[in-house]
Protein backbone atom coordinates (compact mmCIF):
# COMPACT_ATOMS: atom_id res chain seq x y z
CA UNK A 1 0.00 0.00 0.00
CA UNK A 2 2.77 2.69 1.21
CA UNK A 3 4.56 1.45 -2.55
CA UNK A 4 1.46 2.37 -4.38
CA UNK A 5 1.32 6.05 -2.09
CA UNK A 6 4.92 6.20 -3.02
CA UNK A 7 4.57 6.23 -6.97
CA UNK A 8 1.37 8.38 -6.61
CA UNK A 9 3.35 10.79 -4.66
CA UNK A 10 6.54 10.23 -7.58
CA UNK A 11 3.72 11.21 -10.78
CA UNK A 12 3.07 14.15 -8.99
CA UNK A 13 6.37 15.27 -9.61
CA UNK A 14 6.23 14.29 -12.98
CA UNK A 15 7.85 16.63 -15.52
CA UNK A 16 5.15 18.29 -17.49
CA UNK A 17 6.43 17.13 -20.48
CA UNK A 18 5.78 14.22 -20.01
CA UNK A 19 2.42 14.81 -19.87
CA UNK A 20 2.08 16.40 -22.88
CA UNK A 21 3.76 13.72 -24.86
CA UNK A 22 0.93 11.23 -23.67
CA UNK A 23 -1.98 13.28 -25.09
CA UNK A 24 -0.42 14.00 -27.89
CA UNK A 25 0.01 10.45 -28.47
CA UNK A 26 -3.45 9.84 -27.39
CA UNK A 27 -4.39 12.26 -30.14
CA UNK A 28 -1.88 10.81 -32.48
CA UNK A 29 -2.67 7.01 -32.14
CA UNK A 30 -6.49 7.05 -33.06
CA UNK A 31 -5.79 9.44 -36.07
CA UNK A 32 -2.74 7.21 -37.73
CA UNK A 33 -4.66 3.71 -37.07
CA UNK A 34 -8.34 4.46 -36.97
CA UNK A 35 -9.26 0.70 -36.94
CA UNK A 36 -8.07 0.49 -33.35
CA UNK A 37 -10.58 2.94 -32.25
CA UNK A 38 -14.31 2.58 -34.00
CA UNK A 39 -16.78 4.68 -31.63
CA UNK A 40 -20.06 5.38 -32.73
CA UNK A 41 -21.41 8.75 -33.17
CA UNK A 42 -25.19 9.35 -32.26
CA UNK A 43 -26.79 12.84 -32.61
CA UNK A 44 -28.12 14.54 -29.51
CA UNK A 45 -31.26 16.27 -29.45
CA UNK A 46 -29.69 19.45 -30.19
CA UNK A 47 -28.00 18.53 -33.38
CA UNK A 48 -31.51 16.90 -34.38
CA UNK A 49 -33.08 20.44 -34.25
CA UNK A 50 -30.26 21.90 -36.33
CA UNK A 51 -31.02 19.28 -38.35
CA UNK A 52 -34.83 19.40 -38.34
CA UNK A 53 -34.76 23.42 -39.02
CA UNK A 54 -32.69 23.18 -42.32
CA UNK A 55 -34.33 20.15 -42.85
CA UNK A 56 -37.54 21.87 -43.32
CA UNK A 57 -36.75 24.72 -45.91
CA UNK A 58 -37.44 24.33 -49.30
CA UNK A 59 -36.19 24.60 -52.87
CA UNK A 60 -35.64 28.33 -53.93
CA UNK A 61 -35.68 29.32 -49.63
CA UNK A 62 -32.73 31.52 -49.08
CA UNK A 63 -30.21 31.06 -46.14
CA UNK A 64 -27.73 33.39 -44.80
CA UNK A 65 -25.04 31.88 -43.79
CA UNK A 66 -22.52 33.65 -41.76
CA UNK A 67 -18.45 32.69 -41.83
CA UNK A 68 -17.30 34.02 -38.16
CA UNK A 69 -14.21 31.47 -37.78
CA UNK A 70 -10.54 31.57 -38.86
CA UNK A 71 -7.80 28.68 -39.69
CA UNK A 72 -7.19 28.48 -35.44
CA UNK A 73 -11.40 26.62 -35.13
CA UNK A 74 -11.01 25.21 -38.45
CA UNK A 75 -10.97 21.42 -37.04
CA UNK A 76 -14.01 22.27 -35.25
CA UNK A 77 -16.44 24.44 -37.02
CA UNK A 78 -15.24 23.65 -41.04
CA UNK A 79 -16.15 20.02 -40.87
CA UNK A 80 -20.07 21.74 -39.94
CA UNK A 81 -20.07 23.88 -42.95
CA UNK A 82 -18.95 21.49 -45.09
CA UNK A 83 -22.10 19.34 -44.08
CA UNK A 84 -24.08 22.33 -44.40
CA UNK A 85 -23.40 23.16 -47.93
CA UNK A 86 -24.13 19.32 -48.80
CA UNK A 87 -27.34 19.45 -46.91
CA UNK A 88 -28.28 22.70 -48.33
CA UNK A 89 -27.28 22.49 -51.81
CA UNK A 90 -28.79 18.74 -52.06
CA UNK A 91 -31.93 20.95 -51.34
CA UNK A 92 -31.52 23.44 -53.77
CA UNK A 93 -31.63 25.86 -51.28
CA UNK A 94 -30.61 29.14 -51.82
CA UNK A 95 -27.31 30.08 -49.70
CA UNK A 96 -26.25 33.87 -49.16
CA UNK A 97 -22.51 33.67 -47.67
CA UNK A 98 -21.08 36.47 -45.34
CA UNK A 99 -18.52 36.96 -43.13
CA UNK A 100 -18.10 38.66 -39.65
CA UNK A 101 -14.29 37.27 -39.37
CA UNK A 102 -11.18 38.46 -41.88
CA UNK A 103 -10.19 34.84 -42.10
CA UNK A 104 -14.09 33.71 -42.65
CA UNK A 105 -13.47 34.04 -46.48
CA UNK A 106 -10.68 31.77 -46.76
CA UNK A 107 -13.23 29.75 -44.94
CA UNK A 108 -16.17 30.53 -47.15
CA UNK A 109 -14.39 29.93 -50.52
CA UNK A 110 -12.62 27.24 -49.64
CA UNK A 111 -15.87 25.50 -48.70
CA UNK A 112 -18.14 26.67 -51.85
CA UNK A 113 -15.03 25.81 -54.15
CA UNK A 114 -15.07 22.13 -52.43
CA UNK A 115 -19.00 21.47 -52.58
CA UNK A 116 -20.72 23.61 -55.18
CA UNK A 117 -19.00 21.52 -58.11
CA UNK A 118 -20.12 18.77 -56.63
CA UNK A 119 -23.92 19.81 -57.18
CA UNK A 120 -23.61 22.06 -60.07
CA UNK A 121 -24.11 24.70 -58.68
CA UNK A 122 -23.74 27.95 -60.15
CA UNK A 123 -22.20 31.45 -58.37
CA UNK A 124 -24.87 33.98 -58.32
CA UNK A 125 -27.47 31.98 -59.31
CA UNK A 126 -27.10 29.10 -56.51
CA UNK A 127 -24.92 30.91 -54.26
CA UNK A 128 -22.89 34.16 -53.84
CA UNK A 129 -20.10 35.00 -51.05
CA UNK A 130 -20.51 38.50 -49.42
CA UNK A 131 -17.31 38.67 -48.22
CA UNK A 132 -16.60 40.29 -45.07
CA UNK A 133 -17.00 43.60 -43.63
CA UNK A 134 -14.91 45.15 -40.36
CA UNK A 135 -17.18 46.56 -38.28
CA UNK A 136 -18.62 44.04 -35.57
CA UNK A 137 -22.35 44.50 -34.66
CA UNK A 138 -22.38 47.09 -36.21
CA UNK A 139 -22.20 45.09 -39.93
CA UNK A 140 -25.05 42.84 -38.52
CA UNK A 141 -27.08 45.77 -37.83
CA UNK A 142 -26.04 47.05 -41.18
CA UNK A 143 -27.28 43.49 -42.50
CA UNK A 144 -30.60 43.62 -40.74
CA UNK A 145 -31.47 46.87 -41.59
CA UNK A 146 -30.31 47.32 -45.29
CA UNK A 147 -28.04 45.59 -46.95
CA UNK A 148 -26.89 47.49 -50.10
CA UNK A 149 -26.00 50.40 -47.31
CA UNK A 150 -23.20 48.37 -46.19
CA UNK A 151 -22.36 45.78 -49.49
CA UNK A 152 -21.82 47.42 -52.79
CA UNK A 153 -19.68 44.30 -54.11
CA UNK A 154 -19.44 40.80 -53.20
CA UNK A 155 -16.34 38.95 -52.54
CA UNK A 156 -15.17 38.53 -56.09
CA UNK A 157 -15.75 42.24 -56.92
CA UNK A 158 -19.09 41.86 -58.87
CA UNK A 159 -21.02 44.80 -58.06
CA UNK A 160 -24.39 43.10 -55.86
CA UNK A 161 -26.73 45.14 -58.07
CA UNK A 162 -25.54 42.44 -61.28
CA UNK A 163 -25.78 38.91 -59.17
CA UNK A 164 -29.13 37.45 -60.31
CA UNK A 165 -29.99 36.25 -56.56
CA UNK A 166 -29.23 39.84 -54.88
CA UNK A 167 -32.20 41.35 -57.09
CA UNK A 168 -34.55 40.50 -54.41
CA UNK A 169 -32.63 40.91 -51.11
CA UNK A 170 -32.70 44.02 -49.53
CA UNK A 171 -32.22 42.89 -45.58
CA UNK A 172 -32.19 39.87 -42.77
CA UNK A 173 -36.73 40.18 -43.59
CA UNK A 174 -35.48 38.90 -46.86
CA UNK A 175 -34.44 35.63 -45.76
CA UNK A 176 -35.60 32.35 -44.58
CA UNK A 177 -33.26 31.52 -42.15
CA UNK A 178 -29.90 32.29 -40.30
CA UNK A 179 -27.19 30.23 -39.58
CA UNK A 180 -24.04 31.60 -37.73
CA UNK A 181 -20.62 29.32 -37.60
CA UNK A 182 -19.28 31.29 -34.77
CA UNK A 183 -16.06 31.08 -33.11
CA UNK A 184 -16.05 34.13 -30.66
CA UNK A 185 -16.94 37.87 -31.05
CA UNK A 186 -18.48 39.01 -33.04
CA UNK A 187 -20.62 35.63 -33.86
CA UNK A 188 -23.99 33.63 -32.87
CA UNK A 189 -24.45 36.36 -29.41
CA UNK A 190 -24.41 39.36 -31.89
CA UNK A 191 -26.96 37.71 -34.55
CA UNK A 192 -29.31 37.15 -31.98
CA UNK A 193 -29.44 40.52 -30.30
CA UNK A 194 -28.99 42.85 -33.71
CA UNK A 195 -30.91 40.58 -36.12
CA UNK A 196 -32.74 37.27 -35.43
CA UNK A 197 -34.72 38.39 -32.18
CA UNK A 198 -35.64 42.29 -33.61
CA UNK A 199 -36.34 41.25 -36.48
CA UNK A 200 -37.95 37.89 -35.32
CA UNK A 201 -35.94 35.89 -38.34
CA UNK A 202 -35.38 32.05 -36.88
CA UNK A 203 -31.69 31.05 -36.51
CA UNK A 204 -29.13 28.31 -36.01
CA UNK A 205 -25.32 27.93 -34.89
CA UNK A 206 -22.87 25.83 -35.35
CA UNK A 207 -20.06 26.92 -32.75
CA UNK A 208 -16.71 26.21 -30.70
CA UNK A 209 -17.07 24.17 -27.62
CA UNK A 210 -15.85 27.18 -25.49
CA UNK A 211 -18.62 28.90 -26.46
CA UNK A 212 -21.53 26.57 -25.63
CA UNK A 213 -22.46 27.27 -22.03
CA UNK A 214 -22.24 31.18 -23.11
CA UNK A 215 -24.90 29.98 -26.03
CA UNK A 216 -27.21 27.71 -24.69
CA UNK A 217 -29.25 29.76 -22.65
CA UNK A 218 -30.45 31.01 -26.00
CA UNK A 219 -30.55 27.75 -27.75
CA UNK A 220 -32.86 26.82 -24.23
CA UNK A 221 -35.58 29.81 -24.65
CA UNK A 222 -35.81 29.15 -28.46
CA UNK A 223 -33.49 32.63 -29.55
CA UNK A 224 -31.79 29.86 -31.45
CA UNK A 225 -32.72 26.68 -32.62
CA UNK A 226 -30.50 24.08 -31.82
CA UNK A 227 -26.87 23.97 -31.53
CA UNK A 228 -23.96 21.97 -32.77
CA UNK A 229 -21.37 21.94 -30.47
CA UNK A 230 -17.87 21.96 -31.17
CA UNK A 231 -16.46 19.27 -33.06
CA UNK A 232 -19.31 16.63 -31.42
CA UNK A 233 -21.79 18.37 -32.58
CA UNK A 234 -20.13 18.52 -36.13
CA UNK A 235 -20.10 14.93 -36.66
CA UNK A 236 -23.63 14.28 -35.44
CA UNK A 237 -24.37 16.70 -37.40
CA UNK A 238 -22.37 15.02 -40.61
CA UNK A 239 -23.93 11.47 -39.64
CA UNK A 240 -27.81 13.25 -39.85
CA UNK A 241 -26.49 14.28 -43.24
CA UNK A 242 -24.88 11.11 -44.24
CA UNK A 243 -28.23 9.05 -43.47
CA UNK A 244 -30.71 11.81 -45.14
CA UNK A 245 -28.85 12.15 -48.40
CA UNK A 246 -27.76 7.70 -48.39
CA UNK A 247 -31.46 7.80 -48.38
CA UNK A 248 -32.22 9.83 -51.29
CA UNK A 249 -29.88 7.35 -53.09
CA UNK A 250 -26.84 10.38 -52.65
CA UNK A 251 -23.15 9.32 -52.12
CA UNK A 252 -21.61 10.83 -49.42
CA UNK A 253 -18.15 10.26 -47.47
CA UNK A 254 -18.60 10.40 -44.05
CA UNK A 255 -17.23 13.87 -42.89
CA UNK A 256 -14.06 15.41 -41.35
CA UNK A 257 -15.01 15.62 -37.88
CA UNK A 258 -17.19 11.74 -38.25
CA UNK A 259 -13.21 10.26 -38.75
CA UNK A 260 -11.49 12.72 -35.71
CA UNK A 261 -14.02 12.06 -32.75
CA UNK A 262 -11.84 8.79 -31.97
CA UNK A 263 -8.98 10.69 -31.24
CA UNK A 264 -11.74 13.23 -29.07
CA UNK A 265 -12.62 10.53 -27.24
CA UNK A 266 -9.46 8.57 -26.51
CA UNK A 267 -7.58 12.18 -25.55
CA UNK A 268 -10.64 13.13 -22.99
CA UNK A 269 -10.32 9.56 -21.47
CA UNK A 270 -6.45 10.45 -20.90
CA UNK A 271 -7.54 13.70 -19.64
CA UNK A 272 -10.19 12.44 -17.02
CA UNK A 273 -7.60 10.03 -16.30
CA UNK A 274 -4.76 12.58 -15.34
CA UNK A 275 -7.37 14.87 -13.31
CA UNK A 276 -7.63 11.90 -11.51
CA UNK A 277 -4.68 11.15 -10.60
CA UNK A 278 -3.90 14.50 -9.95
CA UNK A 279 -6.42 14.98 -7.30
CA UNK A 280 -5.14 11.06 -5.50
CA UNK A 281 -1.72 12.77 -5.40
CA UNK A 282 -2.66 16.38 -4.55
CA UNK A 283 -4.37 14.47 -1.68
CA UNK A 284 -1.65 12.22 -0.54
CA UNK A 285 0.80 14.82 -0.47
CA UNK A 286 -1.35 17.03 1.67
CA UNK A 287 -1.99 13.95 4.30
CA UNK A 288 1.83 12.87 3.54
CA UNK A 289 2.29 16.44 4.32
CA UNK A 290 0.50 16.74 7.44
CA UNK A 291 2.18 13.79 9.14
CA UNK A 292 5.37 15.94 8.90
CA UNK A 293 6.79 13.52 5.92
CA UNK B 1 2.46 21.66 -57.07
CA UNK B 2 4.89 23.77 -56.01
CA UNK B 3 3.27 26.08 -54.43
CA UNK B 4 1.57 23.85 -52.78
CA UNK B 5 4.49 21.81 -51.44
CA UNK B 6 6.20 25.21 -49.99
CA UNK B 7 3.14 26.20 -48.45
CA UNK B 8 2.92 22.75 -46.52
CA UNK B 9 6.44 23.04 -45.60
CA UNK B 10 5.67 25.84 -44.45
CA UNK B 11 2.68 25.36 -42.49
CA UNK B 12 4.60 22.28 -40.79
CA UNK B 13 7.34 24.68 -39.75
CA UNK B 14 5.12 26.91 -38.40
CA UNK B 15 3.18 24.18 -36.67
CA UNK B 16 6.31 23.00 -35.12
CA UNK B 17 7.91 25.61 -34.34
CA UNK B 18 4.58 26.72 -31.85
CA UNK B 19 4.20 23.24 -30.33
CA UNK B 20 8.37 23.65 -29.23
CA UNK B 21 7.15 25.75 -26.96
CA UNK B 22 5.61 23.04 -25.10
CA UNK B 23 9.32 22.21 -24.60
CA UNK B 24 10.79 25.15 -23.56
CA UNK B 25 10.23 29.03 -24.57
CA UNK B 26 12.97 29.25 -27.44
CA UNK B 27 13.73 30.82 -31.23
CA UNK B 28 11.37 28.87 -33.28
CA UNK B 29 8.68 30.16 -30.92
CA UNK B 30 9.54 33.58 -31.04
CA UNK B 31 9.97 34.13 -34.78
CA UNK B 32 6.33 31.88 -35.08
CA UNK B 33 4.24 33.76 -33.14
CA UNK B 34 6.25 37.35 -34.42
CA UNK B 35 4.99 36.42 -37.67
CA UNK B 36 1.62 35.27 -36.50
CA UNK B 37 0.90 38.62 -35.51
CA UNK B 38 2.89 40.76 -37.90
CA UNK B 39 1.20 39.13 -40.67
CA UNK B 40 -2.24 39.12 -39.24
CA UNK B 41 -2.04 42.21 -38.23
CA UNK B 42 -1.03 43.44 -41.88
CA UNK B 43 -3.88 40.97 -43.62
CA UNK B 44 -6.67 42.88 -40.83
CA UNK B 45 -5.35 46.24 -41.93
CA UNK B 46 -5.44 45.74 -46.07
CA UNK B 47 -9.08 43.84 -45.97
CA UNK B 48 -10.18 46.69 -43.91
CA UNK B 49 -8.87 49.19 -46.17
CA UNK B 50 -10.00 47.40 -49.50
CA UNK B 51 -13.34 46.09 -47.91
CA UNK B 52 -14.93 48.91 -45.96
CA UNK B 53 -12.62 52.22 -46.40
CA UNK B 54 -12.39 52.54 -50.03
CA UNK B 55 -16.17 51.18 -51.30
CA UNK B 56 -17.85 52.25 -48.34
CA UNK B 57 -16.35 55.53 -47.68
CA UNK B 58 -14.53 56.80 -50.19
CA UNK B 59 -17.25 55.83 -52.48
CA UNK B 60 -19.90 57.23 -51.07
CA UNK B 61 -17.80 60.75 -50.98
CA UNK B 62 -16.90 60.30 -54.36
CA UNK B 63 -19.08 57.99 -56.63
CA UNK B 64 -18.44 57.42 -60.55
CA UNK B 65 -18.92 60.90 -62.45
CA UNK B 66 -20.66 59.01 -64.79
CA UNK B 67 -23.39 57.70 -62.10
CA UNK B 68 -24.33 60.81 -60.93
CA UNK B 69 -27.92 62.97 -61.79
CA UNK B 70 -27.71 65.85 -63.97
CA UNK B 71 -25.22 68.09 -64.90
CA UNK B 72 -21.86 68.57 -63.30
CA UNK B 73 -21.73 71.68 -61.12
CA UNK B 74 -18.63 73.67 -60.57
CA UNK B 75 -19.20 72.62 -56.65
CA UNK B 76 -18.67 68.84 -57.99
CA UNK B 77 -15.57 70.06 -60.23
CA UNK B 78 -14.29 71.32 -56.64
CA UNK B 79 -14.83 68.16 -54.67
CA UNK B 80 -13.44 66.06 -57.33
CA UNK B 81 -10.27 67.81 -57.42
CA UNK B 82 -9.46 67.24 -53.88
CA UNK B 83 -10.36 63.79 -55.26
CA UNK B 84 -7.48 64.10 -57.40
CA UNK B 85 -4.97 65.55 -54.90
CA UNK B 86 -5.36 62.50 -53.13
CA UNK B 87 -4.82 60.59 -55.46
CA UNK B 88 -1.60 62.45 -56.66
CA UNK B 89 -0.22 61.87 -52.70
CA UNK B 90 -1.74 57.85 -52.67
CA UNK B 91 -0.07 56.92 -55.98
CA UNK B 92 3.83 58.73 -54.83
CA UNK B 93 3.07 62.00 -56.09
CA UNK B 94 2.21 60.23 -59.52
CA UNK B 95 5.36 57.73 -59.63
CA UNK B 96 2.42 54.59 -58.95
CA UNK B 97 -0.62 53.49 -61.23
CA UNK B 98 -3.81 54.64 -59.46
CA UNK B 99 -6.05 52.29 -57.54
CA UNK B 100 -7.56 53.66 -54.12
CA UNK B 101 -8.69 56.01 -56.38
CA UNK B 102 -9.88 55.23 -59.65
CA UNK B 103 -10.54 57.68 -62.59
CA UNK B 104 -13.29 59.16 -62.93
CA UNK B 105 -14.89 57.99 -59.23
CA UNK B 106 -15.45 54.50 -57.46
CA UNK B 107 -18.01 52.38 -58.59
CA UNK B 108 -21.43 51.64 -55.97
CA UNK B 109 -23.19 54.58 -55.56
CA UNK B 110 -25.42 57.01 -57.20
CA UNK B 111 -25.30 60.10 -55.31
CA UNK B 112 -22.66 62.24 -53.55
CA UNK B 113 -23.41 61.92 -49.60
CA UNK B 114 -21.52 65.19 -47.73
CA UNK B 115 -22.49 63.53 -44.30
CA UNK B 116 -19.53 60.88 -44.74
CA UNK B 117 -16.76 63.66 -44.05
CA UNK B 118 -17.37 63.31 -40.32
CA UNK B 119 -16.23 59.74 -39.84
CA UNK B 120 -13.61 60.56 -42.35
CA UNK B 121 -12.06 63.15 -40.19
CA UNK B 122 -13.11 61.28 -37.11
CA UNK B 123 -10.97 58.20 -38.76
CA UNK B 124 -8.14 61.16 -39.19
CA UNK B 125 -8.00 62.24 -35.76
CA UNK B 126 -7.38 59.00 -34.72
CA UNK B 127 -4.41 58.85 -36.68
CA UNK B 128 -3.55 61.48 -35.05
CA UNK B 129 -2.40 59.72 -31.53
CA UNK B 130 1.11 59.19 -33.53
CA UNK B 131 1.53 63.03 -33.34
CA UNK B 132 2.10 63.44 -29.71
CA UNK B 133 1.23 67.72 -30.04
CA UNK B 134 -2.53 67.23 -31.78
CA UNK B 135 -3.19 63.37 -30.35
CA UNK B 136 -5.77 64.57 -28.09
CA UNK B 137 -8.24 64.85 -31.30
CA UNK B 138 -8.14 61.07 -30.92
CA UNK B 139 -10.60 61.37 -27.89
CA UNK B 140 -13.12 62.71 -29.86
CA UNK B 141 -13.21 59.50 -32.33
CA UNK B 142 -12.82 57.37 -29.36
CA UNK B 143 -16.00 58.97 -27.51
CA UNK B 144 -17.67 58.82 -30.40
CA UNK B 145 -17.50 54.79 -30.92
CA UNK B 146 -18.08 54.49 -27.32
CA UNK B 147 -21.07 56.35 -27.05
CA UNK B 148 -22.03 54.88 -30.38
CA UNK B 149 -21.31 51.26 -29.51
CA UNK B 150 -23.45 52.13 -25.91
CA UNK B 151 -25.80 53.11 -27.19
CA UNK B 152 -26.38 50.22 -30.02
CA UNK B 153 -25.52 47.42 -27.98
CA UNK B 154 -28.06 48.97 -25.14
CA UNK B 155 -31.35 48.06 -26.71
CA UNK B 156 -30.27 44.42 -27.76
CA UNK B 157 -28.60 43.29 -24.36
CA UNK B 158 -31.65 44.38 -22.70
CA UNK B 159 -34.00 42.50 -25.26
CA UNK B 160 -32.31 39.42 -25.88
CA UNK B 161 -30.09 39.05 -23.13
CA UNK B 162 -32.29 40.77 -19.34
CA UNK B 163 -35.75 40.74 -20.91
CA UNK B 164 -35.69 37.23 -22.82
CA UNK B 165 -33.50 35.46 -20.02
CA UNK B 166 -36.07 36.79 -17.22
CA UNK B 167 -38.89 35.59 -19.01
CA UNK B 168 -36.97 31.88 -19.50
CA UNK B 169 -36.38 31.89 -15.86
CA UNK B 170 -40.27 31.66 -15.07
CA UNK B 171 -41.51 28.27 -14.01
CA UNK B 172 -44.09 27.12 -16.32
CA UNK B 173 -46.46 25.09 -14.01
CA UNK B 174 -48.92 24.40 -16.61
CA UNK B 175 -46.00 22.32 -19.04
CA UNK B 176 -45.82 18.68 -17.87
CA UNK B 177 -43.30 17.14 -14.86
CA UNK B 178 -40.23 17.29 -16.42
CA UNK B 179 -40.24 20.95 -18.09
CA UNK B 180 -41.62 21.88 -14.32
CA UNK B 181 -39.08 20.68 -12.73
CA UNK B 182 -36.19 21.60 -14.94
CA UNK B 183 -37.83 25.30 -14.61
CA UNK B 184 -37.37 25.30 -10.58
CA UNK B 185 -34.02 23.93 -10.98
CA UNK B 186 -33.06 26.99 -13.46
CA UNK B 187 -35.24 29.58 -10.94
CA UNK B 188 -33.37 28.34 -8.16
CA UNK B 189 -29.70 28.33 -9.44
CA UNK B 190 -30.61 31.63 -10.96
CA UNK B 191 -31.99 33.55 -7.77
CA UNK B 192 -29.02 32.28 -5.70
CA UNK B 193 -26.27 32.63 -8.02
CA UNK B 194 -27.46 36.10 -7.95
CA UNK B 195 -27.68 35.92 -4.41
CA UNK B 196 -24.03 35.11 -4.32
CA UNK B 197 -23.59 38.28 -6.00
CA UNK B 198 -25.28 40.78 -3.54
CA UNK B 199 -22.40 42.21 -1.15
CA UNK B 200 -24.44 44.82 -0.02
CA UNK B 201 -25.73 41.84 3.44
CA UNK B 202 -23.50 39.58 5.25
CA UNK B 203 -23.47 36.28 4.03
CA UNK B 204 -25.01 34.95 7.16
CA UNK B 205 -27.97 32.70 8.03
CA UNK B 206 -30.45 31.73 5.52
CA UNK B 207 -28.90 34.38 3.46
CA UNK B 208 -26.02 32.88 3.75
CA UNK B 209 -26.91 29.22 3.12
CA UNK B 210 -28.87 30.48 -0.07
CA UNK B 211 -25.31 32.27 -0.74
CA UNK B 212 -23.59 28.70 -0.75
CA UNK B 213 -26.29 27.03 -2.86
CA UNK B 214 -25.56 29.62 -5.49
CA UNK B 215 -21.93 28.58 -5.32
CA UNK B 216 -22.84 24.95 -5.93
CA UNK B 217 -24.36 26.26 -9.29
CA UNK B 218 -21.47 28.52 -10.26
CA UNK B 219 -19.57 25.64 -9.43
CA UNK B 220 -21.47 23.45 -12.31
CA UNK B 221 -21.60 26.05 -14.75
CA UNK B 222 -17.91 26.87 -14.48
CA UNK B 223 -16.83 23.28 -14.37
CA UNK B 224 -19.11 22.62 -17.92
CA UNK B 225 -17.07 25.66 -19.13
CA UNK B 226 -13.78 24.21 -18.30
CA UNK B 227 -14.85 20.69 -19.64
CA UNK B 228 -16.11 22.80 -23.13
CA UNK B 229 -12.69 24.35 -23.08
CA UNK B 230 -10.90 21.35 -22.90
CA UNK B 231 -12.74 19.77 -25.76
CA UNK B 232 -12.19 22.66 -28.02
CA UNK B 233 -8.41 22.83 -27.59
CA UNK B 234 -8.60 18.74 -27.92
CA UNK B 235 -9.83 20.11 -31.42
CA UNK B 236 -7.94 21.96 -32.35
CA UNK B 237 -4.29 19.90 -31.41
CA UNK B 238 -6.59 16.93 -33.50
CA UNK B 239 -6.36 19.91 -36.52
CA UNK B 240 -2.86 19.97 -36.20
CA UNK B 241 -1.76 16.52 -35.78
CA UNK B 242 -4.37 15.31 -38.59
CA UNK B 243 -2.59 18.25 -40.91
CA UNK B 244 1.18 17.22 -39.67
CA UNK B 245 -0.29 14.05 -40.53
CA UNK B 246 -1.41 14.40 -43.91
CA UNK B 247 1.89 16.12 -44.67
CA UNK B 248 4.35 13.61 -43.60
CA UNK B 249 3.81 11.68 -46.71
CA UNK B 250 5.91 11.29 -49.41
CA UNK B 251 3.84 13.71 -51.81
CA UNK B 252 4.90 16.41 -49.56
CA UNK B 253 8.79 15.26 -49.26
CA UNK B 254 8.41 13.67 -45.89
CA UNK B 255 7.79 17.09 -44.75
CA UNK B 256 6.83 16.39 -41.00
CA UNK B 257 9.49 14.67 -39.80
CA UNK B 258 12.49 16.10 -41.49
CA UNK B 259 11.29 19.72 -40.07
CA UNK B 260 10.67 17.77 -36.62
CA UNK B 261 14.10 16.49 -36.79
CA UNK B 262 16.03 19.64 -37.86
CA UNK B 263 14.31 20.86 -34.83
CA UNK B 264 14.29 18.65 -32.25
CA UNK B 265 17.85 18.71 -33.38
CA UNK B 266 18.36 22.24 -33.15
CA UNK B 267 16.67 22.82 -29.92
CA UNK B 268 19.03 20.05 -27.94
CA UNK B 269 21.88 21.99 -29.37
CA UNK B 270 20.70 25.32 -28.05
CA UNK B 271 19.58 23.25 -25.08
CA UNK B 272 22.98 22.23 -24.35
CA UNK B 273 24.65 25.35 -24.76
CA UNK B 274 22.93 26.70 -21.54
CA UNK B 275 20.40 28.80 -23.68
CA UNK B 276 17.34 27.84 -21.64
CA UNK B 277 15.39 29.64 -19.34
CA UNK B 278 15.71 27.67 -16.08
CA UNK B 279 11.68 27.27 -15.37
CA UNK B 280 9.58 24.82 -13.69
CA UNK B 281 8.52 21.99 -15.04
CA UNK B 282 7.00 19.79 -13.32
CA UNK B 283 3.43 19.14 -13.04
Amino acid sequence: MNLLKNIFIQLGSLDRRVIFLIVGLSVLVPLVKPDWVSLPVRPKPHSQIVFDELNKLKQGDRVLLSFEYGPSTMPEIHPMSIAMLHHLFSKDVKIYATALWADGNFMSTDAFSDIAPKYEKEYGIDYVNLGYKPGNEAVVKGIASDIRALYTVDLKGNPINDIPMMQEVHNIEDFDFLFSLSAGFPGSKEWVQYATDPKNIPMSTGCTSIQVTDIVPYVENGQIKGILAGMPGAAEYEKLVETELNSQQQEIQPGEATRMMAAQSIAHVVIVLFIIFGNITYYLTRKNQRKGN
Amino acid sequence: MTAELIGAWVVVFLTLSIFSYLFDDNPFYKAAEHLFIGVSAGYWAVISFWQQIQPNLFGRLWPELESLAGEKTLMQSVWYGIYEVLNFITTGFGVLDRSVFPEGGIEGYDEIRFIYIIPFILGIFMLLRLVPKVGWLARWAIAYIVGMTAGLRFYSFLNSDILSQIKASAVNFTSDWGTMINGLIVFVGTLTGLIYFFFSKEHKGSFGTLSKIGIYFLMIKFGASFGFAVMGRISLLIGRINALKDYSAAEYNYATPIILGIIIITLVIWSLKGNRNQSELTG
